[in-house]
């Protein structure tokens, strides 16, 4: 300050200065009065000022459970679970709660568009954190939009229409089943990155080779004393992990019972391991060899007849070969043999292997050891859902391979695309992008601007899960069989449109045949006659004599159940007699290190796009925004050392996360990042480890994901991953790009 | 430089300007005290007392003042209700905004002048159910013609009312006083 206006004069000024400010504009009437908006046409049954709950079903992924939102003049504010639904009773996981962000997302497509194949439906940001949105408009209404549907069915020959569509919602699915039925277009095929990452496949064909159906199998981890999982990640991601969470908890209840034990083989220590009691970092692909030892060794203890399954194996040479020490199978089998409830589940890593069935059967052999089938803490079929008489199983990564190649040969003359982004989670490998050249026409009904939209000719977008009429089979998770049934909770925001209506519209413009099998007003017409043979059963949990009030009801409560207990008991006749080969699995690629793809517990396939999941640290690393591939400390890698792994099918490059629990021969990437389309959140960040894998199938035809080898070479380039406890890499600090 | 700036100020010009500021600066405050008095500007001139001199019950626009925390504003889908048989509403200037709103899907932007600050819990429900009348605490409307308030909603007029309410019954002087009753 200057000898003539000194720092205390200035404080002074300032002071006068605020002070007559505040005051002024305090007087102000504009500080005092807001505005409010009444609604146009206000519900009867919201009152102002206080929250409406709707109950409805989580789209985040297929396992069905049970929401109530809660909503606030029109807005979703917030969910929970639905405590009704017998599946989630009460509960979520992050991916339903950050649901929200997928209805508000900024990158929404929001009307109906017709662009180039590849041309991007929004802007590339120069800061993905300013509210400058610019999607790109829609450009046509849907009135042509539905005369474009229109077109495509009626001007093509039916085998030359296929549709491919994701895992939820099941309403949708019914619906092509219906016209695909009645029209012989291609049947709709299903397929989802979970499904494909849990080799769901590759568990159903094993229950049918053992028990004689193949359905999907419910393991009441609840009910056991001693659960052995075989890479089965069923508290993250693993086919219904709300409610099998719950039967976590179950077992580690210690008031009415003995605390249950917990044991997890795999080669890295996942979030479902870090829970465990004993994580026994087996060498991978030795997994149906040390299923098998400790199947041998708790019959020996078990005494009688060896079981012809286990009698090949030699523990002493799966202990050396699977680098589990011969004590530590011993001690396995000990507890597994003298336990009252042992349980063992084959799921995830195990499975993805070139002998993923075997390793299956081998550990659904285990439960034979246990005499586990159809008792409490044992191994069940899951019930059907209410209007289910068959267990539809997605396509493996082998169909979809099947599907391409006629993608590609041009047999399809046009593709209809929803709720599944195959090009981000297929493997680059199977080639999909490059098989649409082969397509014709291919529409999207994508919400979101993902990277298949992008390769789209049309997009008509959805709406949002939270907007929508549907409903959901629940394939497994609860005793009872559970429709989960969904609601709109507010009005659409965008000018989207239900597919189904977009279907029902074009059919009755296409006429013919299409128009016959789509006989409906409209969607809730449609699924009101999905549900109203439920009417007649005597074992729900509501009945009603016409359909108004059966679905007034089945809105009320989220959906339709059985009373009763719907599981089936696995017939076991055959499970120890049969030979089990004990042979290794085989790895495709070159390479010192197994890959070891997992699935993100907080983003899974789709969350990418969702700030609250890409905030969520990891579980295990508390890696936050981006990916990272797991290394052990011995490899003279230091963290944040960015490398390129390199597989026969691509590579990439990513950050190096040093991680005390993984076998050194072995390196882990999580599966859910490296976007390039997908909205601001999503794009460009980390890296997709779909691209590094071989298309490699086991006998089931799932992927094995699992069962590929790689190289790792050093960039000399460091990138700070963000984590919990160090916010580099957030917001672009420390990589000389800061917002 | 302060020391320069009050030595002129003593100066006959400076007194001048002193009284000019101070007058300004008065007269400023004094428009601000009576701006916090006049009701604020609504989208329409709405006249509360020709719809209760109709026999509306208070209750019919504002019903969720029996129900719930707050009494609302009633959509534009009531207003037209009746509206729309009312044939000067497609004549009336008056009426133009409420017309326009219902035709555009657009909502009216009203401005509540009753209002207390975030930190009061007010509840309309329990106080239509102690028996209180709409009038006690927003006036005879059917005197006005925008809603205005005839008192300014503060601690001691809410407390009065409390006080009195409970009469010689203490324990409800308790419930009625505690600070937990409104403040939560």
């Amino acid at each position: 300050m200057s000898q003539q206006f000194s720092r205390r004069d200035f404080l002074k000024l300032a002071g006068v200065g605020a002070a007559t400010t505040a005051i002024l504009t305090g007087c102000g009437p504009a500080s005092r009065y807001v505005k409010r908006e009444p609604y146009m046409q206000m519900p009867e049954y919201n009152y102002n000022g206080q929250s409406t709950y709707y109950a409805t079903t989580c789209r985040e992924c297929a396992a069905g459970c049970g929401l109530i939102v809660r909503t606030m003049q029109g807005r979703a504010l917030k969910t929970e679970g639905n405590a009704n639904n017998p599946l989630n009773l009460g509960k979520t996981c992050a991916r339903g709660q950050a649901t929200l962000q997928g209805l508000y997302n900024p990158n929404r497509v929001q009307g109906p568009i017709k662009h180039g194949r590849g041309e991007r439906l929004y802007d590339t940001f120069s800061n993905p954190y300013n509210d400058d949105i610019k999607n790109a408009p829609s450009n046509m209404s849907w009135d042509e939009a539905t005369q474009a549907v229109a077109d495509a069915l009626k001007n093509n020959k039916p085998d030359e229409i296929a549709f491919l569509m994701g895992m939820a919602p099941d309403h949708l699915f019914d619906l092509v089943t219906d016209l695909a039925n009645a029209t012989g277009i291609n049947a709709p095929v299903r397929f989802g990155a979970l499904p494909m990452f849990e080799a769901r496949a590759t568990l159903t064909k094993a229950a049918g080779n053992l028990f004689g159906e193949a359905r999907l199998p419910f393991f009441d981890v609840g009910g056991a004393q001693v659960v052995l999982s075989f890479g089965a990640n069923f508290l993250e991601t693993w086919i219904s992990p709300v409610s099998y969470t719950r039967g976590f908890a179950g077992l580690r209840e210690a008031q009415s019972k003995q605390r249950g034990k917990f044991i997890q083989l795999e080669a890295r220590m996942s979030s479902t391991a870090a829970k465990a009691d004993e994580w026994i970092p087996l060498r991978p692909g030795t997994e149906a060899l040390v299923a098998l030892a400790i199947g041998r060794l708790a019959s020996e203890l078990k005494g009688g007849p060896m079981p012809r399954a286990f009698a090949s194996v030699d523990p002493l040479d799966a202990a050396s070969r699977s680098g589990v020490k011969l004590a530590t199978l011993q001690y396995i089998a000990g507890f597994f043999a003298g336990a009252n409830g042992a349980l063992a589940i084959p799921g995830g890593s195990a499975l993805g292997q070139s002998n993923g069935l075997t390793v299956a059967e081998a550990v659904l052999a285990l439960n034979a050891v246990a005499d586990n089938f159809g008792k409490p803490g044992g191994v069940y079929f899951s019930p059907f859902a209410p209007n289910q008489t068959t267990y539809q199983s997605p396509a493996s990564a082998k169909e979809m391979q099947d599907f391409i190649q006629k993608m590609a040969d041009g047999k399809f003359k046009v593709l209809f695309v929803h709720g599944v982004n195959p090009v981000f989670e297929l493997p680059a490998s199977l080639g999909f992008k490059e098989a649409l050249k082969g397509v014709g026409q291919v529409i999207s009904f994508a919400i979101f601007p993902d990277e298949t939209a992008t390769e789209s000719d049309y997009v008509f977008p959805d709406h949002h899960g939270l907007e929508s009429w549907w409903y959901q089979r629940v394939a497994t998770g609860s005793n009872q069989p559970v429709l989960s049934g969904a609601q709109p909770v507010v009005s659409p925001y965008y000018d989207t449109r239900a597919t189904v209506d977009v279907l029902i519209a074009a059919a009755q413009l296409a006429g013919g045949a299409f128009a016959t099998a789509l006989p409906f007003k409209d969607e809730v017409e449609f699924l009101q006659s999905k549900i109203a043979p439920l009417m007649a059963e005597t074992d729900g949990l509501f009945s009603a004599p016409e359909i108004n009030t059966f679905m007034a009801y089945f809105q009320q409560y989220g959906g339709w159940w059985k009373a009763s207990d719907g599981r089936g008991v696995p017939g076991t006749a055959d499970v120890l007699s049969r030979n089990l080969d004990a042979a290794e699995a085989e790895f495709a690629g070159e390479g010192e290190f197994f890959l070891f793809p997992f699935v993100s517990p907080a983003l899974a396939e789709a969350g990418a796009n969702k700030p609250w999941l890409q905030e969520l640290p990891d579980s295990t690393t508390t890696v936050m925004w981006n990916s990272w591939v797991e290394t052990a400390r011995e490899l003279g890698l230091e963290d944040d050392d960015v490398v390129k792994i390199v597989s026969d099918a691509g590579e990439l490059e990513v950050p190096v996360y040093r991680y005390p629990a993984i076998r050194p021969d072995t390196i882990a990437i999580p599966f859910g990042q490296g976007h390039t389309a997908y909205g601001r959140y999503a794009e460009k960040r980390g890296a997709n480890p779909a691209d590094l894998l071989i298309p490699h199938f086991n006998e089931a035809g799932d992927l094995a994901f699992a069962g590929v080898k790689v190289k790792i070479e050093k960039t000399g380039r460091k990138q700070p991953l963000s984590r919990l406890e160090s916010i580099m890499g957030v917001y672009g600090v420390g990589l000389g790009e800061e917002q | 430089m302060i020391k320069r700036l009050l030595d002129w100020l003593k100066q006959p010009l400076g007194l001048i300007a002193v009284g000019i500021g101070f007058l300004a600066l008065f007269s400023i405050a004094a428009y601000g005290l009576y701006l916090t008095q006049q009701p604020p500007a609504q989208p329409i001139q709405f006249p509360h007392k020709t719809h209760v001199a109709f026999g509306i019950q208070c209750l019919y626009c504002h019903p969720g003042a029996s129900k719930g925390p707050a009494a609302g504003i009633p959509a534009p889908a009531k207003c037209w209700g009746c509206h729309q048989q009312i044939a000067k509403t497609q004549t009336s200037v008056l009426l133009a905004p409420l017309k326009d709103a219902v035709l555009s899907g657009t909502p009216i932007q009203w401005v509540p002048v009753a209002q207390v600050p975030d930190f009061v819990q007010f509840n309309h429900r329990a106080h239509i159910a102690a028996g209180k009348n709409c009038e006690d605490c927003h006036g005879d409307m059917t005197q006005v013609t925008i809603a205005q308030n005839p008192q300014v909603f503060n601690m001691g007029w809410c407390l009065n009312c409390h006080i009195q309410n409970a009469g010689e019954d203490q324990a409800k002087l308790v419930k009625l006083t505690d600070c937990g009753t409104c403040h939560y």
